[in-house]
């Protein structure tokens, strides 16, 4: 138990043995991992073999049902660590995207710092536009997403994760739900996030991202971790039946 | 037999009942709609105990004729030391009334809206009354705009029970003038000219707003 402190605090985050149920359906049967900072983690895995859920866990949009997170060295629990700082600290990117309609581009990402951090309107904006500008999107400040593309909109939805300054980023499948044509405008973002040290988890199934981009490649099969290593040695060298299959799959689409 | 004469002839009496019909229906909808919203949000995010109790007074007035409601405020009332005038208690029961299905209009809106739009404002560090405030209610404006203008028309034909405490809106004034005339046919009709000529703008605004909202 002693040695589990020491080696969090070395960590950005430490899960351990995490489990998620709905109802009597386990999703997520005792999954552990840690990170370090500026990690590249990259989560594959069939449709529902539990990659999302595991995610939304860690930012407690899914409450656990059991196990232990440890985020910056402090132990995530109802009552002791305040779940709303824990994600103003982790931002997140949804493959539907979900921006908010009513909302402009600009009003979008300055929401956030507004509303939670309290940050004065003209401060937040101004920050906002550097974000869209870093995004590639300062000429769509002031567009409201049913102007935008999916690409756009799913960058939007990167920008506002970022204004929140977050240690991590969670990406659950962010180019799925996009043009295969706009896939890049938003590969292209993440690239250049990963360059900048963003510590940063994502599910997808885009290899040649995952081989530029990760640190770690983790499969995930029936809510257990089957297999994890570096790119090439998952991508070259699968070990499980289960990732040479999945993987001849996704190479062939 | 039915004479435009005895409608022309008593207009301004009928039109006093039909602002008195309309004054009743925006004061009602004014304080049934915002504790509708509150009734709504207090039943979907009050927690449990604060929901069962909503909930009861929803499905409470949603199952009792109105105008029980109307009598039980204007007499019974009275003899537990509330009383309260004609229009105070007409506008005080409609408004209990409609509040009950303006909540179910404003729940049915908020559940409209995708669970995403929540989860992305709560990633962000946001409270719920955050995410109330900044993210859901204002997407539910619009889509609660054509309903609640629904809620309009009918209360505009509902207020018309207040004729049983004696109140002088619309239909009792036509009342009276069939008495007077001993026509009943034509103040009726006239009557029932005027209803529409208040409720028909209103549904077909109602309507509009469906289309753009779609
Ligand atoms: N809110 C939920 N309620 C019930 N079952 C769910 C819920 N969310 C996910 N599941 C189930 O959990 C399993 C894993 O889903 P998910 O985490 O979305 O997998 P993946 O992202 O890998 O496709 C699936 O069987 C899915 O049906
Ligand atoms: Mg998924």
């Amino acid at each position: 138990m002693t040695g589990d402190t020491m080696v969090s605090q070395g960590k950005l985050l430490v899960v351990d043995e995490l489990h998620k149920s709905f109802g009597s359906l386990e999703v997520i049967k005792g999954v552990s991992f840690d990170m370090d900072f500026k990690e590249r983690l990259v989560l594959m895995g069939p449709s529902g073999s539990g990659k999302s859920t595991l995610v939304r866990c860690i930012n407690w949009i899914e409450p656990p049902s059991a196990g232990r997170i440890t985020f910056d060295g402090k132990l995530v629990e109802s009552g002791k660590y305040d779940i709303r700082r824990l994600r103003e600290d982790i931002g997140m990117v949804f493959q539907q995207f979900n921006v908010f309609p009513h909302l402009t581009a600009l009003q979008n990402v300055a929401l956030g710092p507004i509303a939670v951090k309290k940050v004065a309107r003209k401060t937040a904006e101004t920050e906002a536009m550097e974000l869209l500008a870093k995004v590639g999107l300062s000429h769509r400040a002031d567009h409201k997403p049913a102007q935008m593309s999916g690409g756009e909109q799913q960058r939007v939805a990167i920008a506002r994760a970022l204004a929140m300054h977050p240690k991590l980023m969670l990406f659950d499948e962010p180019t799925s739900s996009i043009d295969v044509e706009l896939i890049h405008e938003v590969l292209d973002v993440m690239v250049k996030l990963a360059d900048e040290g963003m510590t940063m988890i994502v599910v997808t199934h885009e290899i040649g991202f995952a081989k530029e981009v990760a640190d770690r490649v983790i499969f995930m099969d029936q809510g257990l971790i089957i297999e994890s290593g570096s790119p090439s040695e998952v991508f070259e060298h699968p070990q499980q039946e289960r990732t040479q299959s999945f993987l001849s799959k996704v190479l062939l689409a | 037999m039915f004479k435009w004469s005895i409608i022309f002839e008593n207009l301004p009496f009928l039109l006093a009942g039909a602002w008195t019909t309309l004054s009743l229906t925006v004061v009602s909808m004014i304080f049934a709609t915002v504790a509708g919203l509150l009734v709504g949000l207090l039943n979907m995010f009050g927690g449990r105990v604060i929901g069962a109790i909503t909930r009861v007074y929803i499905e409470a007035v949603r199952g009792t004729p109105a105008l029980l409601l109307i009598l039980i405020v204007y007499y019974a009332l009275p003899r537990i030391g509330l009383n309260l005038p004609q229009f105070p208690a007409a506008a005080v029961s409609l408004a209990v009334c409609y509040a009950a299905y303006i909540a179910e209009v404003f729940r049915s809106a908020v559940e409209s809206i995708p669970k995403g739009q929540s989860e992305a404002a709560f990633s962000l560090g946001m409270s719920q009354a955050q995410t109330l405030r900044h993210v859901i209610l204002p997407q539910t404006f619009r889509r609660v705009l054509p309903p609640l203008a629904n809620e309009f028309a009918a209360l505009i034909k509902d207020t018309s029970l207040v004729a049983f405490i004696s109140m002088e809106d619309l239909l009792f004034k036509a009342k009276i003038i069939g008495a007077r005339t001993y026509n009943v046919f034509s103040p009726y009709i006239g009557a029932a000219i005027i209803y529409l000529i208040m409720t028909t703008p209103v549904m077909q605004w109602s309507r509009n707003l469906e289309k753009k909202v779609e």
